[in-house]
């Protein structure tokens, strides 16, 4: 009875709406299958689970260090090994994949489809936020709860910058993907401003090391302000306005700049 | 009702005018070409038609709707392929099709569809993988995955080879055979000849001619016939039929040019006189010969 009644529903009866839930699961689907077949799509989170893996291993990384202000080499990786999730995403991953798309002018295709283009780029930033917050979550609970590095005193700060930091890279990632016309152009676009971050988040160097002036700068660099949020270092409200400010701007100018074909 | 009205479509970027004034009016059920020269306007004014750009002056009707206010009801029932729109490398023929037919609120079977288009044993291949003509002939099933009533097809064979062109016009003409209303643009002659039932010539932004590609092969004049007469012919007794406009000795051979009549005239002129006509040759103007002297003639104004 049921399947008669839809099936005698005219056509035009029927909602022609652009973007049901349904249509954007499909566009979601779709992203998570190019992220995969991507070779650096599983790298994302694998190489922070491998980096994390070894230095949870290696003895002499759980030793309070007194150069380190007590903390342990581990206690100090783990939110600096965390944040190189959302700036791959943010900084490859996003210009990448936009640019995979306008290479082959493949935004013509979606423009004269019934979803919106933007409904594509949307289903886009829903995946790789999905994939930040697994990535994230994963490296945050090996090294705190299987290598036993030190949680942070306020989990709330830690949470709210690193979801901050988070919309602040994607937002200047999206320049990147706004511009980029080809993969090389979309890495050679995000990769200086990840190094930036791996820099100012103390990949290379631990940040307590740093020069004075470097860590004073690195407060004004999204994944700085991060970290220091994490370590309790400076003003939480002014990291967070900091974060919030990359967002703001970051998505003014990318939507200024955003070309669809 | 026509199914795509187009009045007086002006469109310009900044200080360039892509399109002037063009109007036309295709019908229901037929494939209707809009041919022209590279940069005379036409894809303008199939973005204008797909809604994708909106016209500085003039009007555009597509089943009745706006083709920018109607959006949403548009998409749904115009499917569209653009030139050289392209997919990610990495999706494969089939989930493509689903993605797409997802979008329509009354799709089209897929399989049936890949296997009417010859796409069934690459439905998991990558589109990196395809080659051109399968490219073209995907770009063919995703404009009509949703079941549209018309699809507008924008220069769908430009870097096929000649096989894979053939091949594309036949499921051309086998879209238009199930009812589909077809919008075709493309620079290629033979191809215009081949599909059209009606045509518009565009150049320089502006509509020079819309008719059949029989009707403007024949606005061109007509005929042109070469022969050895088989004993002297003076040139002033030719010359003097009104059916004759010019006259070229080469050698022994005789070249005439004129109306739509000539060779009847000058067959029984010859008749008369019991002279042959030896080595016969005759040429029907071509639509490429109304394309070179209806543009020409755009440029002299």
């Amino acid at each position: 009875m049921s399947t008669m009644s839809v099936s005698t529903v005219p056509a035009s009866a029927r909602p022609s709406g652009r973007l049901t839930l349904a249509r954007f699961r499909a566009l979601m689907g779709m992203h998570a299958k190019l992220i995969r077949r991507e070779p650096g799509g599983a790298l994302i989170v694998l190489i922070p689970v491998l980096l994390l893996v070894v230095f949870g291993c290696i003895p002499g990384t759980k030793k309070p260090e007194a150069s380190l202000g007590g903390r342990s080499v581990l206690d100090v990786y783990v939110p600096t090994i965390a944040a190189m999730v959302p700036l791959f995403i943010a900084c490859t991953g996003l210009p990448g994949l936009m640019a995979a798309f306008r290479e082959r002018n493949a935004l013509r295709r979606f423009a004269v489809s019934p979803v919106p283009a933007g409904a594509m780029l949307a289903a886009l930033v829903a995946v790789l936020s999905a994939m930040a917050a697994f990535g994230v979550a994963l490296v945050l609970g090996l090294g705190l709860g299987v290598f036993g590095a030190k949680a942070p005193s306020n989990p709330g700060a830690v949470i709210s910058s690193f979801v901050l930091g988070f919309t602040a890279v994607m937002a200047v990632g999206m320049i990147a993907a706004a511009l980029a016309t080809t993969s090389g152009m979309a890495n050679g676009l995000g990769m200086p401003f990840m190094f930036l971050n791996f820099f100012f988040s103390g990949l290379y160097v631990p940040v307590a090391q740093l020069p004075h002036v470097f860590q004073t700068i690195g407060e004004y660099v999204p994944f700085g302000a991060v970290m220091d949020s994490w370590s309790g270092e400076g003003a939480l409200w002014q990291h967070l306005a900091v974060l919030a400010g990359y967002t703001v701007l970051g998505s003014l100018v990318s939507a200024k700049l955003f070309r669809w074909e | 009702m026509p199914v795509i009205e187009v009045e007086r479509l002006h469109k310009q970027y900044g200080r360039v005018t892509a399109v002037d004034e063009v109007s036309f009016a295709v019908e229901e059920g037929e494939i209707f070409g809009i041919l022209g020269p590279n940069g005379a306007g036409k894809t303008t004014t199939v973005e204008c038609i797909s809604g994708l750009r909106a016209p500085d002056r003039g009007a555009v009707r597509v089943l009745g709707m706006d083709p920018v206010g109607d959006r949403d009801e548009l998409r749904q029932r115009v499917g569209v392929q653009l030139q050289e729109a392209g997919l990610p490398d990495k999706l494969k023929v089939r989930e493509t099709m689903q993605l797409f037919a997802s979008f329509y609120r009354d799709p089209a079977e897929i399989d049936p569809l890949l296997e009417r288009l010859g796409l069934a044993d690459k439905a998991q291949a990558r589109y990196k993988k395809l080659s051109g003509g399968q490219k073209q002939r995907l770009a063919i099933a995703l404009a009509l995955v949703g079941r549209p009533d018309v699809v507008v097809l924008d220069e769908l064979t430009t870097g096929l080879d000649p096989h894979a062109r053939r091949e594309t016009w036949e499921l051309v003409e086998q879209v238009r055979d199930a009812g589909v209303t077809v919008l075709l643009v493309t620079h290629f002659m033979e191809e215009a000849e081949r599909l059209c039932d009606r045509l518009a010539l565009i150049d320089r932004g502006r509509v020079v001619a819309v008719d059949t590609p029989a009707g403007l092969a024949e606005r061109t004049g007509g005929q042109r016939m070469r022969f050895r007469p088989s004993s002297p012919i003076e040139d002033a007794e030719l010359l003097a039929l009104p059916e004759v406009d010019s006259l070229t000795r080469h050698g022994q051979q005789l070249e005439l040019a004129g109306g739509a009549n000539l060779v009847q005239a000058v067959t029984s002129l010859l008749a008369r006189r019991q002279i042959i006509a030896v080595g016969l040759r005759i040429e029907q103007s071509s639509l490429d010969d109304a394309f070179i002297s209806l543009t020409d003639h755009g440029k002299e104004n």
